[in-house]
């Protein structure tokens, strides 16, 4: 009976256990089916694996893929996976398995991956290369990619945040369409105007993670900023950066839904249902909203307001790289495919397919043509005439985001103030810094 | 035993059962056991990018854990969410179990019907009772004309989820019930009426004492499945919830510190104090069977 017991007991805790197996092994099964996939190509002269998460940008891609495929011969399997399992799948592959051979690397994690020799480094094979014009990327993309010296990625695009408002709600109200006169008091002004009191419409939303495409901006519009330029130390604390929080909190207050409605919608569903008439929003959504009727009936885009004081302008922007693994089978087909992905040919073909804006300088003026639902303009004035802070980042980027989100959700929820919110994630976040 | 007195036929009978529990030996072996005594291990390191450079801290990420609050919040939340589950889902099943066993119209159909949540995949009903609840969009709200934060009030959110559960386990449970009401012999409730017994009596002087092994069977594998509460949690909690601090239970804190913040061995030490937790709890279940289940 005792043995029997235990028995049971020891069964039982292998249940709990094995659910760290679980996260292991289902990550496995993916590796194991990627790995078929790859063993399965190499058969037939080379098929490589591509992975991205936005399922919005395949179409545009598959197509450019198409014509690598013509081009050199490599077949190429383009699959999506969802941003959270996608970072899970390349770390379960860092960390001894399989990955693909070409993937996208973000601000937020490459320094990792660069650190421990996982990416293939590109330098020699730029160097070699005819076909590629480094020089027509953006310096602050470029830089994200490369670490002592060496490149392990080729900037794909680049992304900036404007301001989406709602016409119809802006002519009941008898206002005026939001333009690049526009300060931050305006903004505040004209929220509080399209707010109704009986909670059917709200100025404007915003969630505490919806940092690069919102709160950041504000805050280096002020002068404030997240991070040290050297990385070591957090900048909520910031003066400036309190001020400009102070100032978000106030239109949370009087010109936003709560934030218990906000965090269980998300501020673009909000915008899509006609519940909000504001909302600065990245150009990476402008793929999913012109296929949104009521977006497309009743909605614009403008430039982000400026700061009164300081006369900043300001959109955060990030890029994209194409990266290559280390480990793979066929390096040569990796790196044709992402030498192709970076001619200036296929950088405007992204840009005119309207996939995302491209990298490339210059040639984004084709993505705005994409559509003529929405005045997409305004990304290109955020993006070539305005102050343009790369989105911050350090070593471990996603581990003080969510501490500060974490923190920031106490302030949206009234339980500190946003002063006492914003000490708490500075000094969360140098912890966090000194500990990278 | 000695083995030298066993039969020709008892040692075939021998080699064969060996054979036959090799795959599922090897399967605990490989899937279960190495990766238990792999993440007690792990829980002793700080461990570098993509499992290589970890260093040994000893018990460092225990204590880190004890010190800081998120460890005893993410406990009360899963006692919480246990709490509310395992009780009522039990409870509700047993009700329908003895109802769907008797000779009632449609039978085959509710029988599915309560069953159904149980092959639809989590995710997806998490998805669909995300928007039932919604406080601005949702069915719920908008039916019965109420103003209530069903999942981001951080008072009411762990119960919500708790009901999902619920919902969604009741049917597996019924049908382990109804298996086990079926081996009752009608005997007992026929004599039993003979004598006047009403079928509540009956229900609870016949029905739960005979039913007691089964109930006892689904209450241990249903604590065990309602501590390790993740999926409905993940799934219908945003990080931007103001109610996501008083529902995330401790396998969320392991995916979070895991995964999110790729921090393996914290992530293995909130594991293994969900493992001390759940074996408590057994034993204490194990001790307390004999006061109420009868085999007969």
């Amino acid at each position: 009976m005792i043995k029997k017991k235990l028995l049971g007991l020891v069964l039982s805790s292998m249940m709990v256990l094995s659910l760290a197996a679980c996260g292991g092994s289902s990550g496995g099964a993916d590796k194991s089916s990627a790995a078929a996939d790859s063993s399965q190509g190499s058969a037939d002269g080379g098929k490589i694996t591509v992975a991205i998460w936005d399922n919005g940008q395949k179409p545009g891609l598959q197509e450019i893929i198409n014509d690598f495929t013509a081009e050199t011969g490599y077949q190429v399997d383009l699959q999506v996976i969802t941003w959270d399992s996608y970072w899970t799948l390349l770390e379960a592959g860092a960390s001894g398995g399989d990955m693909p051979d070409v993937f996208w690397m973000h601000s937020n994690e490459s320094q990792k991956y660069m650190e421990n020799g996982i990416l293939m480094d590109l330098t020699e094979r730029i160097k070699a290369s005819d076909k590629l014009e480094m020089d027509k990327f953006p310096e602050d993309v470029k830089e994200l990619y490369v670490n002592d010296g060496k490149t392990y990625a080729i900037p794909k695009d680049v992304d900036t945040i404007a301001l989406w408002y709602n016409k119809t709600m802006f002519d009941e109200a008898g206002l005026a369409y939001p333009d690049e006169n526009w300060t931050w008091d305006d903004y505040y002004d004209a929220a509080v105007k399209l707010t109704k009191p009986d909670g059917s419409q709200f100025g404007t939303a915003m969630n505490p993670s919806n940092n690069q495409d919102g709160w950041y901006n504000i805050v280096y519009s002020m002068g404030g900023k997240v991070i040290s330029d050297d990385k070591k130390k957090s900048g909520m604390d910031d003066p400036n950066t309190l001020k400009a929080m102070e100032f978000v909190d106030k239109l949370r207050k009087d010109a936003m839904p709560d934030a218990t409605v906000m965090s269980e919608t998300g501020t673009d569903v909000l915008l899509q249902s006609g519940k909000i008439a504001m909302l600065p929003q990245g150009s990476w959504m402008v793929a999913p909203f012109k296929e949104n009727e009521y977006l497309v009936a009743n909605c614009d885009v403008a430039v982000l307001p400026k700061d009164a004081t300081t006369g900043k302008r300001v959109s955060l922007y990030n890029g994209l790289g194409w990266a290559a693994n280390a480990g793979t089978k066929n390096p040569e087909a990796a790196w044709k495919l992402i030498e192709w992905f970076s001619t200036k040919d296929n950088q405007e073909k992204q840009a005119k397919l309207g996939v995302t804006m491209a990298a490339y300088e210059g040639v984004s003026d084709l993505w705005k043509n994409n559509t003529d639902k929405f005045n997409l303009q305004a990304y290109l004035t955020m993006l070539n005439d305005s102050d343009l802070v790369i989105r911050p980042h350090s070593r471990a980027t996603v581990v003080w985001e969510n501490k500060n989100t974490a923190n920031l959700v106490e302030a949206w929820s009234n339980k500190v103030s946003i002063d006492e919110a914003c000490k708490k994630a500075a000094s969360d976040m140098n912890e966090l810094l000194s500990q990278e | 035993m000695n083995k030298s007195r066993m039969t020709p036929r008892q040692k075939s009978e021998l080699r064969w059962g060996w054979a036959f529990m090799f795959p599922t030996v090897l399967g605990l072996l490989v899937l279960n056991i190495y990766p238990t005594f792999r993440t007690i291990y792990q829980s002793f390191f700080k461990t570098g990018d993509f499992g290589k450079g970890n260093k040994f801290v000893g018990f460092g990420n225990y204590i880190k854990l004890f010190k800081g609050t998120e460890i005893w919040q993410a406990i009360i939340n899963t006692f919480k969410y246990a709490i509310v589950e395992v009780p009522f889902s039990i409870a509700i099943a047993l009700v329908l179990a003895v109802f769907l066993n008797g000779k009632i119209k449609g039978r085959g159909i509710y029988r599915t019907v309560f069953f159904l949540p149980m092959v639809a995949a989590p995710a997806a009903v998490a998805m669909v009772w995300r928007w039932l609840y919604n406080s601005e969009f949702g069915l719920i709200n908008n039916i019965f004309h109420l103003k209530v934060n069903w999942i981001s009030d951080p008072n009411l959110a762990v119960y919500s989820i708790a009901i999902i559960g619920i919902w969604s386990i009741i049917g597996y449970n019924m049908i382990l019930f109804i298996s086990g009401l079926q081996e009752i012999p009608s005997d007992y409730y026929e004599a039993s009426s003979l004598d006047g017994a009403s079928g509540i009596h009956q229900f609870f002087n016949i029905t739960i004492p005979l039913l007691s092994p089964t109930i006892f069977f689904v209450s241990i594998t249903r604590v065990i499945g309602g501590f390790m509460v993740f999926d409905l949690i993940y799934m219908v909690m945003d990080r931007d919830n103001p109610a996501l601090p008083r529902t995330r239970s401790l396998v969320f804190l392991f995916y979070q510190y895991t995964f999110r913040n790729q921090d393996k061995g914290m992530g293995a030490a909130v594991v293994v104090i969900l493992l001390l937790i759940i074996i408590i709890i057994t034993i204490l279940q194990m001790l307390a069977q004999k006061k109420w289940v009868h085999y007969n």
